[in-house]
């Protein structure tokens, strides 16, 4: 079975051998052992309450009970731009416009703005490849909206992603050797593992203060500004199903979009619901295709747990589980869980059971 | 002889032949000498006001100056140059001041120099040179040097009306198909025109469409074209000798460029001009001989400012000898005062 959980001090290991396996481009989670081992620490301080609740990263780990290891991450920033600067560049439009002479220039420009300070970030987000598909990612990824709705005061009113921007196959990013790269001479892959490491602050600070204006700048990088990279195509249209929207802002590096949306209007927050836990002895057959599954959650703040059943399973008031799912979830009858749909189409099916 | 006097209405028509002169080499280089009759007639007679002292800097209206130099012999024009009293002329003046950023990470270790065009009108109201040409075939003779020299002993003889510091545009680098590196990266992206045209439209239209047009933004060199850079505070090759006569007089290039081409902005302060410094008054008086050393010798004032060229044995003495015709070309006769200074 797997189950989303808290990250525990005993994952390093796994963590590590993911964050290897998935090389560059996952600039949240390097392969760094003490980085990740600070990750971790942080995630244990945050869901033990033992930090400012802005302050908070939370971590999730993806684990597979039968193997007994971690083989997804994903995580939830309370609040970014705290303690450090963040920064994003804001595409927007420069209009000079003359009546006299007829001329009227409208010119896109890139305005460095600090515009998400002070709010909530999913991050992190890695599956590994041997479990790919089945609605794994949707689950490491959407288990978050679940936290979020359930504890809605120690995250911001909007939640944003930043998605991965261009770059090629050898990790050249268009934008940065057009941009970034002329004030701080550093390749990208570089410049990226660095703010891996942290230090995006400290290279903002050798990036360009004034406005870009972007026919400045060569075809090539003005193309991918705002485009995602190929592989993060798939976890651009899951967010845009949540209801995420291009809100304007993209990275400072590599020019990849930023997208928004307020937690309460995202889809797996709208369509959750309670139910009460049934524990029954009656077997369950729990593999079933990704649409006919709900997440079910046990709404515990320390020890968050979430895994899927068949939408079968839902009834008016109850979802009949059976004792193996009870149990990853630690919880026991007659308690309160929350569902959502974990595909799309179940929507229909779990409002027609409810 | 060589003669620099003020423009006067008749001279337009041979105004307009030197200024379309050598093809487009003498068109080009100058921007600030108007190439459209009326315009150019407008900028006679606002001259002639301004000599006549009929215009003011109170007013709002400041003094612009073109002089004119003239073959006594043949009667002909071969050049300009011109006075603007207050640059801009109670307008905005544009140029980019160039400055530096340091781009520091103390965390990282690293720290590098980043160069900025900033847009500016520090220059605005500061005593300008302009509309200087010249038949090519003149360029680097005695009558050159007259031209550009004599605005100076003008400045000299009628110092209240100039401001304490002073400037020159230099045109800047042009390639041989017409086109400006430096425009073609930064201003057309804006302005959506040719160099070309926003040249002439800069020389004849108020400056509002610039204010309009002009990205308010400081730019970053670093972004524009690799030719772009390269002409950044760079002498059109023709303006050469005209540059190294303006560093003779003592100017120097410093942070201002032009905004549409990337030319150098000198800059110096007017009573440290080396013409100014080495002037002297001296009292006209006649000789017979023909015999010395070439020295600048201007007269007059306003309308009556004239400037040539003549051998002096003697500049010891208060009293200038000078033959006779020297007299008539300035309009003097002996015993009037008269400012000579050294050829170099």
């Amino acid at each position: 079975m797997l189950v989303i959980r808290p990250l525990q001090e005993t994952d390093l290991e796994d963590l590590y051998g993911m964050a290897q396996k998935a090389g560059k481009g996952l600039t949240t989670l390097p392969a760094d052992q003490d980085l990740l081992q600070r990750k971790i620490s942080r995630a244990r301080e945050t869901f033990n309450q033992r930090c400012a609740p802005e302050a908070g990263l939370y971590l999730f780990a993806l684990e597979d009970t039968e193997a007994g290891k971690v083989v997804g991450i994903s995580g939830i920033q309370a609040r970014v731009g705290l303690d450090e600067v963040f920064y994003n560049y804001r595409l927007s439009v420069t209009v000079n416009a003359s009546k006299e002479l007829g001329v009227h220039v409208r010119t896109p420009t890139l305005h460095l703005t600090n515009d998400m300070t002070d709010t909530s970030e999913i991050c992190s987000l890695l599956l590994s490849d041997d479990y790919q598909g089945g609605g794994n990612g949707l689950l490491l990824s959407r288990c978050r909206f679940m936290y979020m709705d359930e504890f809605r005061k120690h995250f911001s009113e909007k939640v944003f992603a930043e998605m991965r921007g261009v770059s090629d196959e050898q990790g050249l990013s268009p934008l940065w050797d057009a941009l970034g790269r002329k004030f701080f001479d550093m390749k990208f892959t570089e410049a990226d593992m660095l703010s891996g490491l942290g230090n995006k602050a400290f290279i903002a600070e050798l990036m360009p203060k004034f406005p870009i204006y972007l026919p400045m700048l060569p075809d090539s990088a003005r193309e991918v500004i705002g485009q995602v990279h190929g592989n993060t195509a798939p976890a651009l249209r899951m967010l845009q199903a949540e209801g995420f929207n291009f809100n304007g802002l993209v990275d400072i590096f590599d020019g990849g979009p930023v997208v928004e949306a307020f937690v309460r209007t995202i889809r797996t927050v709208r369509d959750s619901r309670n139910r009460y836990a049934m524990i029954t002895s009656k077997a369950v057959d729990l593999d079933v295709p990704a649409a006919e599954r709900v997440m079910v959650s046990n709404r515990s703040f320390r020890n968050f747990r979430v895994t899927t059943v068949p939408a079968s399973c839902v009834r008016t008031d109850t979802v009949s589980l059976p004792p193996a799912v009870a149990e990853a979830l630690q919880i026991e009858s007659g308690d309160l869980v929350r569902l959502a749909p974990l595909k799309d189409r179940v929507k229909t099916s779990a409002r027609a059971a409810g | 002889m060589w003669l620099v006097r003020p423009a006067l209405p008749d001279d337009v028509d041979q105004i307009l032949d030197v200024a379309g002169a050598a093809g487009s080499e003498t068109a080009r280089l100058s921007s600030t000498l108007p190439r459209q009759r009326d315009v150019l007639a407008e900028k006679i007679d606002y001259s002639m006001a301004s000599l006549a002292g009929n215009v003011t800097t109170e007013a709002g209206r400041p003094k612009r100056f073109l002089f004119v130099l003239q073959s006594t012999s043949t009667g002909r024009i071969h050049g300009t140059a011109g006075i603007d009293a207050r640059a801009g002329n109670s307008q905005p003046f544009y140029n980019y001041r160039r400055d530096a950023l340091i781009h520091a990470s103390h965390e990282l270790g690293v720290s590098s120099r980043v160069d900025v065009l900033y847009p500016s009108h520090a220059l605005t109201d500061q005593t300008l040179l302009c509309s200087f040409s010249i038949t090519p075939e003149l360029r680097n003779t005695e009558a050159f040097e007259l031209l550009s020299r004599a605005r100076i002993l003008f400045i000299a003889g009628h110092r209240d009306w100039f401001t304490s510091n002073i400037a020159v545009e230099i045109q800047g680098v042009q390639l041989e198909d017409g086109s400006v590196p430096f425009w073609d990266s930064l201003g057309r992206h804006f302005f959506n025109m040719d160099f070309e045209t926003a040249d002439q439209y800069s020389g004849l239209l108020s400056k509002t469409f610039i204010a309009e047009l002009m990205p308010p933004n400081p730019v970053y060199v670093t972004l524009l074209s690799e030719a772009a850079q390269a002409a950044i505070g760079q002498p059109h090759e023709l303006t050469v000798p005209n540059l190294e006569l303006l560093q003779r007089e003592g100017f120097r290039a410093g942070c201002y460029l032009d905004i549409f081409d990337g030319g150098p902005v000198l800059e110096a302060r007017t009573d440290a001009l080396r013409t100014l410094v080495t002037s002297q008054p001296k009292t006209l008086h006649g000789t017979y001989e023909d015999c010395g050393d070439t020295w600048l010798i201007s007269a007059g004032e306003g309308s009556g400012f004239r400037c040539t060229l003549a051998r002096v044995a003697n500049t010891l003495e208060g009293a200038l000898k000078v033959p006779v015709g020297v007299w008539k070309v300035l309009g003097k006769t002996a015993g009037d005062e008269v400012r000579i200074a050294p050829c170099w």
